[in-house]
Order: structure tokens, then C-alpha cells, then sequence
């Protein structure tokens, strides 16, 4: 009891004299009450095709330029390892909150006008160990019907409804060290239209990505989507393969500045969910690899602090 | 019971000999850079700080994620790139006011705080020049200082160098409350 007395007496004495050591103390135990959100899981809004987590923030822009190249089996004197041949997908996305964006985008591929919308529901912190984002998006196709996939099938339209494909996917990521991020994005993708009686109309499938920064502004990512399909059933009822493969795209992420520059490889040509889940006809085993690059420009139209005040 | 009351006792002792203290939550700390190319300007209007008015020993504690850009992608790579936030999530100063004077006491005064700062894992020396208007209830400090990036080895890329200063101008104005 003595000890205890001599101790409290001690700690009285110390309150007296709180020197700097320990107010600072007290500033950081009153700080490690405080929610420490995650920041920067990735360095973009998009992996290489697919969507990250990452939403834009209120009130600013972003700017897609995204190049597909033929593929490099396409042969050097006709192609030139595919650079002769481009396809172009143009987007723009706007942050209406820090966690809802609005975007749409303009593709070569079956001239396909995309709507999209994201909206992060949680966001990892030291009390939430993920991050989840909704994702959904609406695509048109605007092709003259009857025109011939890549599969060989043709594509007829009788109406506008035919030409919609409507995509669902639950994106949850973890940044689990400053350098590696881990996603995983279930997928449910629904075309009114189908190229053929042996097609479903629902496509599932399970997309996973990760990223590894190399640097602070040079990282690696990837990502893969399984498409969940029964091809022995497909194979028996319509006599043939089925014709599209599962998407694998790796590259690296360079940031500069207000830019990001993506430059990657894939064996899909389509920058859509529509096209790189659901029609992507080339194998990596077969070297029918796509070379591309995206660049992202954001612009900011947040008013500055001193113009507030 | 008679040790309860003891002990009782020296705690409301203990909060009496607490009195002295001034504590700010909601403090503010700005900087600004100013380049021909571009202007830099960010808010952290979450900075915590005590002052004990007993021996005028000072505290400052701030979350570098905590600073505001309005241009959302300068704040991301203020936090990844350049003050990499998740090593080194907070920024600190601890010292002591030089002049001697009881701020308890209404008025203006003039002060100096010398002590040292912690940015970006790296602690110096420091000494900042302010000022404090006390009412005996609350304190205002503002003060101003500069502070140079490659003292805190914070690297800014050759590319990028043209667009941000090498010298960064810093604001602070801080309310405290006795406690």
C-alpha cells in the first residue's frame, strides 16, 4: 500500500512538471483514437482493362486515351508486330463525391458507346480490413447488323434493346503493404443479345488483379478473369469450341505528375467488360498478344484554398 | 477506505496541478510553395498541440494524410511520393517557449519556441518565431516558418523539380482551451 501511495504521490509530482516528452505523448495517444483510412490501394481507377476500387475525387476529371495494337503474331512485314493497326478507346469519368464517379467511353471495337458508374461502399481503415466498391456499366453497341464476330458467327440486330449488354461486379480489394494490393471482383455480365442459340445470356465470372510498386511512382499489375462457362457442354450441343478465352493482361503503371501512363501486354483487344471477359478470342499460349498503352490526365476543378478564403 | 480516500484525494490533487494545461484540437497548419510554374497549398485543419503554461513547454502533433490539397492527385502523391505518409504517418514538434512569461495572464506576447521537429522520420532542431494572445481562459499562437525540403530529405524528381519549391513557407494558427 506504501508503494502504491509513493507511486500516485510520484505520478502527482510528474503532472507538475509535464515537460515536452510527455505532452507529446499525450497528443499521440489522443491521435491513436482518431480512424486511419487506407489511402492509395492503387494507382489508378482502372487495372490494364478492368476497374480498381479507386474512384476520382469531388470534382475532378479523368481523361482516357486507351490503345490497343494488333497482335504480335500478326506478322512483321504485313503488321509490323501489330502496330500498324490501333484500336482506340476514349473516356472520360467525373468524381460527383469523393466516392461516386460517373464515366462513360467511346470504343473502335464493334463501335460501343459504355456508361459506367462506381461507388466505393467501404473503405479500409485500421477498423475495416477492405475496401468495396460497386461497379455497373451499360454498354451500346452502334455496328450495322449483321455484321461477323471474331468467333466467325454474325451478329444480327431487329432492335436497340438487342444492342445493350449490362455488366454487375462487386470489387473488393486490400492494400495489404505500402507496395502489394490484392483484388478480387466477382462479375455477372447480360447481353440481350446473343451471337448464337448455344450462348447464355448471363456470363459469371471471377476477375482477381494486384499490383506491386517497383517504385514510388513506377509499379507492376495484372489481372485475370475466369470466365465460368461449361465448354464441354458447349462443345457437345453446338459440335464446336467454344470460341473465347479468359482474359490475362500484365504491365506497368508510370506516374507522372497529373498523368498516368499504363503500358501493357494482353491477349485481349477489348477495353470494355463486354469485350475483354466476354469476347476475347486470343491465348497467351498461341502469342496472340495485344501491346497497349492507357494514359489518364486528371484535371482538378476543386477552386483553390486561397480563393476561398 | 481511508487508502480510497487518500487516493481520492491526491487525484483531484493530480487534476488541480493539470490546470495548467492548454490543449488544441482542431489546429490549423498550412503551407504554401510558390513557383513560376505552379502554386502548392494545403490545410490540415486537425493539428493537436499542448501547451503547459507551468515551465512553457510546447507539443504539436499533426497527420501528414490530414493535409488537404484542392487538387486531390497533388495530395495523393504528397502522401506517396514525397512525405510517404504510410512510413512516417505524423509530423511533431516539441520545445520550449525561451521568453520567460506566464501565459495565463491576458496579453500579447512575443515568443520564441526552440525545440525540434520530426517531418518525414527526421528530427532537427528547430526554432520558431511567433505569437500568442491570451485571454487567461484560451491562447492563440500564429506563427510562420520555412522549412527546407533536403533538411528532411524529402526528394523531389528532377522532372517535376521546377514545380515545387525547395523552400516551403509555413503557417500555423493554433486556439487553445485550459483544461
Amino acid at each position: 500500500m506504501k508503494v502504491k501511495i509513493l507511486f500516485l504521490f510520484g505520478m502527482l509530482y510528474a503532472s507538475q512538471i509535464l515537460g515536452q516528452d510527455d505532452l507529446l505523448n499525450m497528443l499521440n495517444q489522443e491521435d491513436a483514437k482518431k480512424i486511419t483510412y487506407t489511402q492509395a490501394t492503387f494507382k489508378g481507377t482502372r487495372f490494364i482493362n478492368g476497374q480498381t476500387v479507386e474512384t476520382v475525387a469531388k470534382k475532378h476529371l479523368n481523361f482516357w486515351i486507351s490503345h490497343r495494337f494488333g497482335a504480335l503474331n500478326s506478322g512483321f512485314i504485313d503488321n509490323f508486330l501489330g502496330l500498324d493497326e490501333a484500336k482506340i478507346r476514349l473516356g472520360m469519368e467525373y468524381g460527383l463525391s469523393d466516392v461516386w464517379l460517373v464515366g462513360m467511353g467511346r470504343s473502335t471495337i464493334e463501335k460501343t458507346y459504355d456508361f459506367y458508374s462506381k461507388y466505393k461502399v467501404l473503405r479500409q481503415s485500421n477498423e475495416m480490413p477492405i475496401t468495396l466498391t460497386m461497379y455497373g456499366s451499360l454498354a451500346t453497341n452502334t455496328m450495322p447488323t449483321g455484321y461477323i464476330l471474331p468467333s466467325g458467327n454474325i451478329m444480327r440486330y431487329e432492335n436497340n434493346l438487342q444492342r445493350q449488354t449490362y455488366m454487375g461486379q462487386i470489387l473488393i480489394a486490400r492494400k495489404f503493404t505500402d507496395k502489394l494490393s490484392l483484388q478480387i471482383m466477382p462479375t455477372i455480365l447480360h447481353n440481350n443479345k446473343v451471337e448464337s442459340v448455344y450462348f447464355d445470356n448471363n456470363l459469371y465470372a471471377l476477375g482477381m488483379g494486384g499490383r506491386y510498386k517497383l517504385t514510388n511512382r513506377l509499379s507492376l499489375s495484372a489481372e485475370y478473369y475466369k470466365n465460368i462457362v461449361d465448354t464441354k457442354t458447349f462443345l457437345k450441343t453446338s459440335g464446336a469450341a467454344y470460341p473465347y478465352q479468359d482474359s490475362f493482361s500484365i504491365g506497368f503503371d508510370i506516374e507522372t505528375g497529373g498523368h498516368v501512363f499504363q503500358l501493357h501486354f494482353t491477349n485481349s483487344k477489348g477495353m470494355i467488360e463486354k469485350h475483354f471477359i466476354g469476347q476475347t478470342t486470343g491465348t497467351w499460349a498461341n502469342t496472340d498478344i495485344f501491346y497497349g498503352f492507357n494514359l489518364a490526365r486528371t484535371f482538378s476543378f476543386e477552386p483553390d484554398q486561397k480563393n476561398k478564403q | 477506505m481511508r487508502h480510497l480516500i487518500v487516493v481520492f484525494a491526491l487525484i483531484i490533487l493530480g487534476f488541480q496541478a493539470n490546470g495548467q494545461l492548454y490543449m488544441a484540437q482542431n489546429g490549423e497548419v498550412s503551407f504554401f510553395s510558390k513557383t513560376p510554374l505552379e502554386d502548392i497549398d494545403a490545410l490540415n485543419k486537425q493539428v493537436g498541440s499542448i501547451i503547459n503554461t507551468d515551465n512553457n513547454e510546447v507539443a504539436v502533433q499533426m497527420r501528414v494524410t490530414s493535409f488537404v490539397f484542392p487538387n486531390k492527385l497533388m495530395q495523393e502523391h504528397f502522401n506517396e511520393n514525397y512525405l510517404e505518409s504510410d512510413k512516417f504517418p505524423s509530423a511533431t514538434f516539441k520545445g520550449k517557449i525561451r521568453e520567460v512569461i506566464d501565459l495565463k495572464v491576458p496579453g500579447t506576447y512575443a515568443v520564441t519556441a526552440v525545440g525540434t521537429a520530426t517531418i518525414h522520420g527526421i528530427t532537427r532542431p528547430i526554432e520558431i518565431k511567433g505569437n500568442v494572445v491570451s485571454t487567461g481562459d484560451q491562447l492563440t499562437l500564429s506563427c510562420q516558418f520555412d522549412i527546407k525540403l533536403v533538411d528532411y530529405k524529402i526528394d523531389i524528381p528532377k522532372i517535376v523539380f521546377a514545380k515545387i519549391a525547395e523552400v516551403i513557407r509555413v503557417s500555423s494558427k493554433i486556439n487553445y482551451v485550459k483544461k
